[in-house]
């Protein structure tokens, strides 16, 4: 007995890093659903709390960038509504407001965004309090930003596109052609698109959406344009490089994106087998 | 003593202050963000205990990681390094390695910068693979942990300059 002692005493810095490197591994690799939901909301209110005036007095000195995108957006925007008017399509808007749209949409800032990271997050200055919850689209001024993952009272954190774990369901403009948009690390305004079949017919400039397949994001949100296709010599897809038209590197603002009939949809697919 | 650990936890305080809020945001050449908490690790009374070096390792890293949303990249690398540092220093430092603050004096400054590179590559390359965590990105692990080693090491012999006793 004594030996085993004194082997632990003599190797007690080695068994110290070993057992906090286990620890540190576990959270890492967490795989119990209840201690990462934890963790990740305790982290998420301090970083909130730390990060909030920081981002403050950022956002301040900011403020004539900040004026000049969102008048930007504005004008797209009455854009869009002029458009809409000159082409008579005024009746069926104002039925489609009655019937109630299917997405709603909560303004919200950043209060802080990673990009050189794996797996970046995205915190943002809205939780619980205002209806996020988790699983809701986050677009941006200029395409689509991520998927709300935690959630507190009055913050919530948001798995960044620019993260290894997800993929995003999208599809050619104009077509019904579907593949799956993922992030590689390469650059924050490149992603790669997988699973699109050599049978149709792709090329370098074609527009690419969000496919609305997912109850995450609606049909029709522009994602990026193609940047190379290069087509397998055996294989049956094409390996796609996509460029992003959101600036990832520079968000301010985003939006939530709520589906009316998210529950209704994920209740389907459970009970499909 | 009880100033020495007073003024290391204040420098180990302002030094993680600064890493959450400015130098993570610093994102050179588009990925690259210094890492100058280290210098909490380098500096560390190299004669004080290592069994409670590498619990400050560790409660280093996980801070971060909880502040930053790193999970667990931070505290894998700080560990280590702590774990690491008594076989780097015996390396790199020469033959007054245990001098208690060897960092500043009774060592040549060669060996110094030696001890602190070495410090810095290994918790970089560290960190990216853990973040990565997939050898199919070796490319972009080897790019960043060399751009990220040579900023941090500017910025910390910076630090450290600053730090150094005046005679």
């Amino acid at each position: 007995m004594q030996w085993v002692l004194n082997a632990i005493i003599r190797y007690k810095n080695f068994l110290l890093f070993l057992f906090l490197f286990t620890l540190g591994l576990a959270f890492s690799s967490s795989q119990s659903a209840y201690h990462k939901s934890r963790l990740s909301k305790s982290s998420l209110f301090i970083s909130g709390i730390i990060h909030q005036p920081f981002d403050n007095l950022k956002n301040y000195m900011d403020l004539v960038n900040q004026n000049a995108l969102l008048s930007k957006e504005n004008n797209t925007l009455k854009n869009l509504v002029l458009e809409k008017f000159n082409k008579a399509e005024i009746l069926a808007l104002e039925e489609e407001n009655l019937a109630g749209p299917n997405y709603w949409s909560i303004p919200a800032k950043i209060i802080r965004n990673s990009f050189t990271q794996a797996r970046n997050i995205i915190l943002i200055d809205k939780g619980e309090k205002d209806g996020i919850i988790q699983e809701m689209g986050v677009i941006g001024p200029q395409g689509i930003v991520g998927i709300v993952n935690q959630t507190s009272n009055g913050y919530a954190s948001v798995l960044s596109i620019l993260n290894q774990d997800i993929k995003i369901n999208a599809k050619f403009k104009g077509s019904n052609v579907f593949g799956s948009l993922y992030w590689t690390g390469k650059a924050p305004n490149e992603m790669e698109l997988a699973d699109v079949s050599v049978i149709n017919s792709v090329q370098v400039g074609d527009t690419l959406v969000t496919g609305g397949m997912s109850s995450y994001f609606p049909e029709g949100i522009v994602i990026g344009t193609v940047k190379t296709v290069e087509r397998p010599n055996n294989g049956g897809y094409y390996s796609i490089n996509v460029g992003l038209i959101n600036n990832m590197t520079d968000l301010n603002y985003v939006y939530v994106i709520g589906n009316k009939n998210r529950e209704e949809i994920i209740e389907l697919l459970e009970r499909t087998p | 003593m009880i100033q020495y650990y007073s003024r290391f936890f204040t420098l180990t305080f302002l030094l993680i202050l600064f890493q959450v809020l400015v130098f993570d945001n610093v994102d050179l050449f588009g990925f690259s963000d210094p890492a100058i908490y280290l210098v909490i690790l380098i500096t560390y009374r190299l004669t004080l205990d290592q069994f409670g070096f590498i619990f400050l390792g560790f409660a280093t890293g996980f801070l971060l990681d909880l502040l930053t949303h790193t999970a667990g990249a931070h505290t894998i690398a700080c560990l280590s390094i702590a774990f690491m540092r008594p076989l780097i220093s015996r390396f790199a430092l020469g033959a007054n390695y245990d001098q208690p603050n060897a960092m500043f004096t009774g060592t040549l400054w060669t060996n110094r910068m030696l001890y602190l590179f070495i410090m810095i590559i290994i918790h970089q390359f560290i960190f990216t693979l853990v973040a990565y965590f997939s050898l199919a990105h070796f490319g972009v692990i080897f790019k960043q942990t060399l751009t990220n080693t040579f900023i941090s090491f500017i910025l910390i012999a910076a630090i450290l300059n600053l730090l150094q006793p005046r005679r």
